[in-house]
């Protein structure tokens, strides 16, 4: 070991506690805010204004809403979202597919944004710059060979 | 327990109020639920940091963290967020001083690729191929940490 168990253990004993409080930092405005949003169905009208975004993405409307659940609140919430939708009405293997890319790239700002913020990190790169870098990525795959084929397999 | 918070929110009629108080209590659970996995990475972290694996990891991976502008320790960081999430990736970073450009990249890197384990079977329950996007990811993360890497600075 490069430096005592004295040092080693006070270090974290310390690094500890800090962990501890940071989280609560941020779990608990997160979740308050995630219900605010919740009960009252923000993502659900911001997506409503957004739908005009999913003809660059190559996406149907109806992919809008997950995908804005997913990239707001986080990825389970969004997988939850798409399930519930496809249970009704079946969206195209593109659609999910584009949806993925979006979703694994970037989800859950809120949560990553205060949490790496409070970790030292540049909060509009994690969110501003991600969210932009994952619309880009997604536009361009819409555009791809892999993508178009899925949409000429399922006419 | 449960039963008497279900009856005292039945009484309550603002709805900003019930949120308020769900908000409180799931994000205190789930700071515990989370700290399980913190804490232990975070000790483990520190061992690793004092401990004669550091300097030979840090001779491996130097050359690989150079592509993405990063200090030889961030792989600690870095590898920690694969197999657990973003709250492992911070939990590592807080054993370590990186400055506000390194921890971004960081951030950046870990964001688009991590908990794999976990994401991959959200992606099979909802119809994805799993492996397909976990190359997507893999290549998004070196594509992003390079970029953000090299040009974090201007953005900070």
């Amino acid at each position: 070991m490069s430096e005592s168990w004295d040092v080693i253990f006070r270090e974290m004993l310390d690094g500890s506690i800090s962990t501890v409080l940071n989280l609560l930092k941020v779990m608990v405005p997160l979740m308050i805010l995630t219900e605010v949003l919740m009960t009252y169905n923000v993502v659900e009208k911001l997506a409503k204004k957004l739908e005009g975004l999913a003809g660059i993405m190559g996406m149907s409307r109806n992919a809008i809403f997950p995908l804005m659940v997913g990239v707001i609140m986080g990825v389970s919430y969004g997988a939850g979202t798409i399930m519930e939708i496809n249970s009704r009405n079946n969206l195209s293997k593109k659609d999910m597919m584009l949806f993925g890319v979006f979703i694994f790239m970037c989800h859950g700002i809120i949560e990553t944004g205060m949490l790496f913020g409070i970790a030292g990190a540049s909060v509009i790169v994690v969110t501003l710059v991600r969210l932009l870098l994952a619309f880009v990525v997604t536009v361009i795959a819409a555009r791809t060979r892999w993508i178009r084929n899925l949409e000429k397999q399922q006419q | 327990m449960k039963e008497k918070y279900a009856n005292f929110k039945a009484g309550i009629h603002s709805r900003l109020l019930v949120a308020l108080m769900d908000g409180t209590l799931k994000g205190l659970k789930t700071a515990v639920m989370l700290l399980k996995i913190m804490i232990p990475v975070y000790l483990i972290v520190v061992l690793i940091k004092y401990s004669p694996v550091m300097p030979w990891l840090q001779d491996i991976f130097s050359p690989v963290m150079k592509i993405f502008n990063l200090p030889s320790e961030a792989v600690v960081a870095v590898v920690s967020g694969f197999f657990t999430d973003e709250y492992g990736v911070v939990a590592a970073l807080s054993g370590f001083d990186f400055t506000m450009a390194e921890i971004t990249t960081v951030a950046m890197i870990n964001l688009t690729m991590h908990s794999i384990p976990v994401e991959s079977a959200i992606a099979r329950k909802i119809g994805l191929p799993a492996g397909k996007f976990f190359a997507f990811r893999v290549c998004m993360a070196v594509l992003v940490g390079i970029m953000i890497g090299w040009m974090g600075g201007v953005l900070l």
